[in-house]
């Protein structure tokens, strides 16, 4: 990509004519299943616009779309950060509720600035990933177990905080802030959400931190020996996610302008589906932000095309949860022809 | 062989893997009413056959009969247990957390269907009298992990025989196998399982006992096959063989002393990296200095402690006692991270767990220790990682020199090529090996070899851990011989032979 720019030409040329050229042969046969997804998303679009031309391909639906998935992209692109490292974080969902609740307590009930409630949400839920770290790396504990019991005792705070009952009235600021439409008539928040994206591939793919991550996922013992701190980045990972399922609570309380207690427990199995959809487009088999992003309108575009068909509300679970079961076989399905073909290509030249 | 049929015979069993030999045909017969040993050095096929036996590996061909009749393979998952074969394998499958009773229920309805419910108190009673009867004293509704090693070793060997007694009933006449059960053994303990073995002889069973120490060989056995690279070397009676005759069936004719070039001690030159009182799980109040210019061998049966002397000493494993010294001063807290900064690097023997990602290219493996120097900021530099990765690759010759394949595709020779290449780069001043050519074809041993003497000659220290005698004879300046966590013996330059290491790691109190 960035290939054409900054380098020095006089190097790169006497050193490697022919291996690149080998390499280039050896990479030719790209995996076609990589565009799988995208394929099928490309069915799908073109199918719905023929099946219901006045609702579907309508620039309202695609915004529509666009912008309703902003909050669960926030929240799977957070997740991605630990999954990497090979850690699940099921905390993700009560983190981002709790967020939502912070800030309409402090916003509605006590009259506080709405952006001094916006960081304090975040430090709340950038608090339930520091525990959730602590414990995991201090103690040694698997991170699913951890978090599923820290995430239940967010949901128990949050019904503490808020009575069990529905805050609205939150500052129109906030909603202001993601819902305005700057651009293409698409809200805002669909931006922001777009440059997390970019900023967790460029982390993911730039830095020696996201390798880090990497290494850590595929066998701790490989990159403890190889001189990674282990325990350190699953923590900050952890962390990481918290912070995002904030930030993903800040932009839910901003697009409703009012907290319950409850709906935020429906973003969890949606942001898992994303992820391990995601991780088979593109980079098969690695969790990576840009397969997610198409993982999240992938499966919006389908549930929003049957709605329009007439679905009832049952079609998401159907969906997201159908999507999560299909995405972990066809990751293990991919995986293992990748092997049968390896084998066989093995066996040729002896 | 003019006793009675021998209750398991074993003809030209043969078995590659990938085209390499393991077993070119092995005969081997166990009477019963003996206690048979089994030797050989590594790679001579000995597990080769027990995990045949189990039923983790098919034969290519040979037979097998027990008590007369001959079984055909493949023996299926379950291998030759329903045939009256128990085993006991050096890790002794005991779950800490469970009890005695617990496990050896766990026999008595393998089969059974899940709903069939467990009669505890005849399990109880089974038990109890089986314990009795082979007098020991471990009370059934005991922790694996409140017990003594021996203890458990006794447990699993019980366990595989009242196992057997729920299929073929207690008659005797049972074949069990004990694949080094004494290995994890304090030396004063093995005494008490060797009693039990010698009660299992009197009823009429076979045992098939695997050791690589030649006095508990020596002690317990009565007749003794030796394998030596895929094929019987012999069967000897106990009675009439001495160690030294053991050892040459091992280790085969004595003319395989090979000249080797002039040592080279550099004992003159500052310690690039010592230990001083290093004690760990095995290894004890140990001293070492690691000088540049040499290559430093450690071996010893196993359990004595050589395989955890790289991790130790690479700070992978937490030391109980001593210091580590880099260069002369004191490292605090030896940890990998500090190691590598200061120069001094592990490839450690599980490579498909420890060494590299499998999952993760080439490319990917070898960049991790460059990640930072490269990132230059922010950015990891792919495009000059990728054009190391590729020089790496084609200058050690890695197969297929593709930075891009995936790691876990490449042949054992080529990771570890990758790998050594990969810690080459980063210029080390002490390279810490375990078993470095385990599981690597000829060719690239022969490769690996040459790449590790001339990094050596540029100025590098390197210790290499490895039960491999010839690698030792091929490669090392000296070698320390460990036994029981210490150095027992030293072998330098030009005395390092196979024979002389055999009879050093063999000969306890000898020498």
């Amino acid at each position: 990509m960035k290939a054409t720019q900054s380098e020095p030409v006089t190097k790169v040329e006497p050193v490697t004519p022919t291996p690149a050229a080998e390499n280039k042969k050896r990479k030719a046969p790209a995996e076609p299943e990589r565009f799988a997804l995208l394929g099928v998303w490309a069915v799908l679009i073109i199918a719905f616009s023929l099946i219901v031309p006045q609702t579907f391909p309508t620039a309202a639906n695609v915004s529509n779309m666009l912008s309703s998935q902003v909050v669960l992209l926030i929240l799977a692109i957070g997740l991605l950060y630990p999954l990497r490292a090979g850690d699940y974080d099921l905390s993700v969902a009560s983190t981002l509720n709790l967020s939502t609740v912070v800030v309409a307590i402090l916003n509605v009930q006590h009259g506080w600035n709405i952006w001094a409630t916006v960081v304090v949400a975040i430090l709340a839920s950038l608090l339930v990933g520091v525990i959730n770290g602590w414990v995991v790396t201090v103690f040694d504990i698997n991170p699913f177990i951890v978090t599923l019991g820290m995430g239940t005792v967010v949901q128990g705070l949050i019904y503490l905080l808020s009575n069990t009952s529905t805050i609205s009235g939150i500052d129109r600021a906030l909603s202001s802030a993601v819902l305005t439409r700057p651009f293409l008539g698409i809200p805002v928040g669909f931006y922001y959400a777009i440059v997390l994206v970019a900023v967790a591939w460029y982390v993911f793919d730039k830095t020696a931190f996201g390798q880090r991550l990497l290494f850590i996922g595929q066998s701790h013992d490989v990159a403890r020996l190889n001189g990674v701190n282990v325990p350190a980045l699953r923590w900050r990972a952890l962390i990481i996610s918290a912070g995002f399922a904030g930030l993903a609570g800040v932009v839910y309380a901003g697009t409703t302008a009012s907290a319950d207690p409850v709906s935020g427990a429906s973003f969890l199995l949606p942001a898992f589906a994303a992820c391990f959809l995601g991780s088979t487009v593109l980079r098969i088999g690695r969790f990576n932000p840009w397969g997610t992003l198409i993982a999240v309108y992938f499966l919006v575009t389908g549930i929003t095309g049957l709605q329009l068909l007439g679905a009832e509300q049952y079609v998401q679970q159907l969906f997201y949860g159908g999507a999560l079961v299909i995405a972990v076989i066809l990751s293990k399905l991919v995986r293992s022809r990748g092997e049968r073909k390896r084998r066989a290509q093995a066996a040729e030249p002896a | 062989m003019t006793a009675p049929a021998p209750l398991l015979a074993v003809t030209g069993l043969a078995k590659a893997f990938n085209g390499v030999p393991a077993l070119r045909g092995v005969d081997l017969d166990v009477l019963p009413g003996e206690v048979h040993g089994l030797l050989g050095a590594n790679g001579s096929g000995k597990s080769t056959l027990i995990k045949i036996l189990a039923g983790f590996h098919d034969a290519d061909g040979g037979t097998v009969t027990v008590g007369g009749t001959t079984v055909a393979g493949p023996f299926g998952a379950r291998g030759l247990r329903d045939h009256g074969l128990g085993f006991v394998h050096q890790d002794l499958g005991l779950a800490g957390t469970s009890t005695v009773l617990e496990h050896m229920a766990l026999d008595s309805h393998g089969d059974a269907p899940g709903r069939r419910r467990v009669r505890w108190k005849d399990e109880r009673a089974r038990v109890t009298g089986l314990l009795d009867r082979f007098e020991i004293d471990v009370d059934p509704g005991a922790t694996i992990d409140t017990l003594s090693p021996v203890q458990r070793a006794m447990v699993a060997v019980v366990r595989a025989v009242g196992s057997q007694e729920l299929t073929s009933g207690n008659a005797g006449g049972q074949i069990l196998i004990l694949d080094e059960p004494t290995v994890f053994l304090p030396r004063h303990e093995v005494g008490l399982l060797f009693a039990l073995l010698r009660r299992l002889r009197q009823r009429g069973d076979a045992v098939l006992l695997v050791s690589h120490d030649l006095d508990e060989i020596l002690e317990v056995t009565d007749r003794i096959t030796v394998f030596r690279n895929g094929r019987t070397a012999g069967t000897r009676t106990t009675a009439d063989s001495t160690r030294d005759d053991l050892v040459q069936l091992i280790l085969g004719a004595r003319d395989e002393h090979v000249a080797k070039g002039t040592a080279r001690v550099r004992s003159d030159r500052p310690a690039l990296l010592s230990a001083r009182g290093l004690s760990g799980a095995r290894v004890r109040d140990l001293d070492l200095d690691l000088h540049g210019g040499e290559v430093v061998g450690v071996t010893g049966l196993a359990g004595s402690g050589f395989e955890e002397l790289p991790d130790l000493l690479f700070g992978a494993r937490a030391a109980t006692g001593g210091t580590i010294e880099h260069d002369g001063t004191v490292v605090a807290k030896p940890t990998p991270a500090r190691s590598m900064d200061n120069g001094v690097v592990l490839i450690p023997a599980d490579r498909k767990g420890q060494g590299g990602a499998l999952g993760l290219s080439v490319l990917e493996n070898v960049s991790l220790p460059f990640l930072d120097e490269r990132a230059g900021g922010l950015v990891v530099d792919w495009k000059s990682l990728d054009r190391r990765a590729q020089e790496t690759c084609e200058r050690l010759n890695v197969v297929p020199a593709d930075p891009r394949a995936l790691f876990g595709h490449l042949s054992g020779g080529n990771q570890q090529k990758a790998l050594l290449g990969k810690w080459m780069d980063t210029n080390p001043k002490v390279m810490l090996l375990a078993e470095p050519t385990q599981g690597v074809d000829i060719g690239a041993r022969r490769e690996i070899f040459a790449l590790i003497r001339s990094a050596v000659a540029q100025g590098m220290a390197v210790l290499c851990a490895t039960s491999d005698y010839e690698q030792l004879v091929e490669m090392a300046d000296r070698v320390l011989v460990l036994d029981g966590g210490r150095v027992s013996a030293e072998v330098t330059g030009a005395d390092i032979t196979k024979d002389v290491l055999a009879s050093a790691v063999y000969a306890e109190e000898a020498s």
